[in-house]
């Protein structure tokens, strides 16, 4: 816990007179203060720098290795110090996390470096404060993906692993040409034969001349239909032996079919095998002729070549949303000036602004600067409206593109950043629960603060779980409520209950950062607060059972232990133990006075 | 002390002449400029029952959470609620702070604090009690009221919160306050005097006992 609130305890703890007078109940006596009173400097040299800081600070983590006595073996007896043999600049920032409470990352020092030292003076990353936390995570992350490059390269030089199957080994040659010859000459190969399938697609319609017996010029796919055809075949052979292959050596063969090179693939050789199915049906060969449109998406297979379609393919379904606004902004305006065109020029004669949708290809020409000349407006307000809109064309248009350009950068960054940032969070919360404990000192008078306060006011704290049964119950025994937050408190050591304001499942330990966030500080003591009713739970059973010698039906492990003997004590935290002990010893004392 | 405060006001009054509009801003700009510097340790040893190491401990906890040496009521607040999580220890942090701003200027500089926590720490009962009453007299006419004694009960037990055993109902301050006055109000005035007060507590033996619980604080 920071410096600000454990060093205000004996504050709010003297300001506790003001409820004595007014008490219902007596008060519980205090605990032991077991604390020794050591209030001095403690000297320690890292490699020839001198720190000097109070035992007090060092000791406000004691899961650390400064905090603890684990130091002592650091204890150089000649010069009365504590030395350490590592680098000072960093352990300046060590240090200054005993005394704030926030571990800092300074940016000039190497990321493997500082994670070194943390790991030595047994600092958990995870609890870096907030301004430096990000900085952090991206630099490791770097140097990770920097290791994980070096990695892959080396491993892509490796031998293969004999005893992989031959079905992996035949995946691997598909996803990396350059493991083996093999996969290189398959690589070319299939890149070859998308080009010419494209490059044949793209010839066969043009004019190659006149046949012998015919007089209108024909295209290269007519005169040549027959090479054409095999071309074609050939290119289908080898497409479809692609995709059984890579069928057959997918991992996962309904992932690889979900997924779009797949999809690609075949739409690429469908419009042959349904060709090749269908008669030479009138009605359906003009509906055939259509599908060998499809043959263009081969051109797509080239995505498996270039990493930069890829990229592309993935930016524009990123900024999808800002392209759907473009396309609909530009669509209002397109039928706004169609419109006024429309209206405009209805009046002239011989007009070819024959309807609104006619007027749309005017607007859309005119709009991006086209111009084409084949629809021109006649009368003066025609041409009026048609300036303005070729004005505003210039501006919709050239503007939004730069935006846009700028929005794919951003859009593509910031779902990094979030996707980083969720990741950072789910790792931020897992570390922060193996956070090292509170000062258990602080928790010790914390407890007993809040012990008083129920012996003020007659009444007890109990967690909210138990809160709601008590509402739902309207008749209970004592006992019954008194064990079901008992047993609803006993689960996960006691640890599982919660404050007013947190929720049931996120169980924070407390965040050794003071923060400055008001809700960072409830949920620090929210769990000093569940060990303190935890013991409270239990001692009101105490209670419970002498005062008002009623059976206790609680199986809970600390009531039998308080109340039979000096526990052995059941399985907790030892601060937690400690503290209870002596409460349990003070209050057994004390009940038994009453 | 008294020139202390004067170096805090004349601060303050120059920033005042400088912006008159009473924004939230401002305010705290005017807290962060002034910087209140606390008398010596002689002098505060001499005011205190406190000893130079206890002074020097306390400083240093109160510097850290206040770097401008002085507390203004929201940070008092602030600091006060960390101490109970499950309930709205706000209202009883408004007193608390009234307790101890003994010069009413709206902040509680260092000397405020330690000359109350040494009344409380280490003072005699009689001061203790003395310190009390005046904690529950809110108006500081010398009679606590049964309205007074309400409010602080109420903002006692809204630090409990929501979630108790048994549970807090709407009129369980108010018994409570009936409960203090039967046992307070010797002569039945519907007003609690200091002597009634300090001579029902000096009878009271739980009283007397809890009033010692917190001597070896520090």
């Amino acid at each position: 816990m920071a410096a600000g609130v454990a060093a205000w305890l004996p504050f709010a703890r003297a300001a506790a007179i003001g409820w004595m007078p007014v008490a219902s109940a007596p008060m519980p006596t205090l605990p032991a203060d077991n604390r020794q009173k050591q209030e001095g400097l403690i000297a320690i040299n890292v490699s020839g720098h001198k720190f000097q800081t109070w035992r007090n600070t060092l000791e406000r983590y004691p899961d650390t290795l400064l905090g603890s006595t684990e130091r002592e073996f650091f204890y150089h007896e000649e010069t009365n110090e504590y030395f350490f043999d590592r680098d000072p600049d960093i352990f300046r920032h060590i240090l200054n996390f005993y005394r704030t409470g926030k571990l800092h990352y300074p940016r000039q020092e190497c990321i493997s470096a500082y994670d070194e030292e943390l790991a030595f003076f047994g600092i958990i990353p995870e609890i870096i404060g907030d301004c430096c936390y990000e900085e952090y995570k991206d630099r490791r992350r770097e140097n990770q993906e920097r290791i994980q490059d070096d990695e892959d390269s080396e491993n892509q030089n490796e031998m293969v692993p004999p005893d992989m199957t031959f079905r992996e080994t035949m995946w691997r040659a598909f996803e990396n040409p350059h493991t083996s010859t093999m996969a290189l000459v398959f690589y070319y190969v299939t890149g070859f034969f998308i080009a010419v399938s494209v490059m044949a697609n793209v010839v066969e319609t043009v004019p190659c001349g006149t046949l012998p017996n015919r007089v209108k010029e024909v295209s290269c796919g007519e005169r040549y239909a027959l090479a054409f055809f095999c071309l074609d075949t050939a290119c289908v052979m080898i497409f479809t032996v692609e995709y059984l292959l890579r069928l057959m050596a997918a991992p996962s063969r309904w992932n690889f079919i979900k997924s779009v090179m797949s999809v690609i693939d075949v739409v690429a050789i469908m419009p042959y095998y349904i060709g090749l199915v269908m008669t030479d049906n009138e009605d359906v060969s003009g509906a055939f002729v259509t599908l060998r449109v499809f043959r263009v998406f081969r051109i797509f297979k080239f995505s498996r070549h270039s990493a930069g379609l890829r990229i592309l393919g993935y930016t524009l379904k990123s900024c999808a949303s800002e392209l759907g606004f473009l396309l609909f902004s530009l669509t209002m305006a397109i039928i706004i000036f169609a419109t006024v065109m429309f209206y405009a020029e209805k009046g002239s004669t011989a007009s070819k602004f024959t309807s609104i949708p006619a007027a749309f290809w005017y607007t859309i020409v005119t709009m991006t600067t086209l111009g084409y000349g084949d629809m021109v407006p006649k009368t003066i307000v025609g041409k009026i409206v048609g300036s303005v809109c070729s004005l505003s064309g210039v501006l919709v248009i050239a503007l939004p593109v730069p935006v846009i350009v700028s929005n794919f950068s951003r859009i593509y960054h910031q779902s990094q950043r979030a996707e980083k940032r969720r990741a950072q969070k789910a790792s931020k919360a897992a570390g922060q629960a193996l956070v090292c404990k509170a000062n258990p000192m602080f928790d010790t008078h914390h407890n007993h603060l809040l012990h008083c306060l129920e012996k003020t006011t007659n009444h007890e704290f109990v967690d909210e779980q138990a809160f709601e049964t008590s509402l739902l119950e309207v008749s209970m025994v004592k006992q019954a409520s008194c064990s079901s937050s008992m047993s609803s408190s006993s689960s996960n050591q006691g640890l599982s209950c919660c404050s007013r304001r947190n929720k049931r499942k996120n169980f924070n330990v407390p965040n050794c950062n003071m923060t400055g966030g008001h809700r960072n500080s409830i949920q620090e003591l929210s769990t000093i607060h569940i060990r303190e009713r935890h013991i409270a739970n239990s001692r009101s059973n105490l209670n419970a059972k002498f005062e008002e010698t009623v059976p206790l039906n609680c199986e809970h492990p600390y009531i039998t232990a308080a109340v039979i003997t000096l526990p052995t004590p059941p399985v907790t935290t030892p601060e937690e133990d400690a503290s209870f002990l002596d409460y349990s010893q003070a209050n057994i004392v004390r009940v038994s006075a009453l | 002390m008294d020139s202390q405060a004067k170096r805090v006001e004349t601060i303050s009054a120059r920033l005042d002449a400088a912006g008159s509009s009473t924004d939230s801003v401002e305010d705290e700009l005017e807290l962060s400029a002034v910087r209140h510097r606390p008398e010596g340790l002689e002098q505060l040893e001499a005011l205190t029952r406190f000893n130079r190491k206890e002074l020097q401990i306390l400083y240093r906890g109160f510097k850290n959470e206040c770097p401008s040496g002085v507390v203004n009521e929201d940070t008092f607040k602030d600091i006060y609620s960390q101490f109970f999580p499950q309930g709205d220890a706000s209202k009883y942090a408004h007193f608390l702070f009234n307790a101890f701003d003994t010069n009413k200027d709206g902040s509680v500089s260092f000397e405020d604090f330690v000359m109350g926590l040494s009344i409380l720490l280490r003072g005699s009962v009689q001061e203790k009690l003395n310190w009390a009453f005046n904690l529950y007299d809110i108006n500081k006419d010398g009679y606590i009221t049964k309205e007074e004694m309400l409010d602080i009960m109420k903002a006692i037990y809204d630090m409990m919160g929501k979630c108790t055993y048994p549970l807090v109902k709407d009129d369980t301050p108010r018994q409570h306050v009936e409960l203090f006055f039967q046992k307070m109000d010797k002569n039945k005035d519907g007003v609690v005097t200091i002597d009634e007060f300090i001579d029902c507590c000096q009878n009271d033996e739980n009283i007397m006992r809890s009033m010692q619980l917190f001597e070896n604080v520090i």
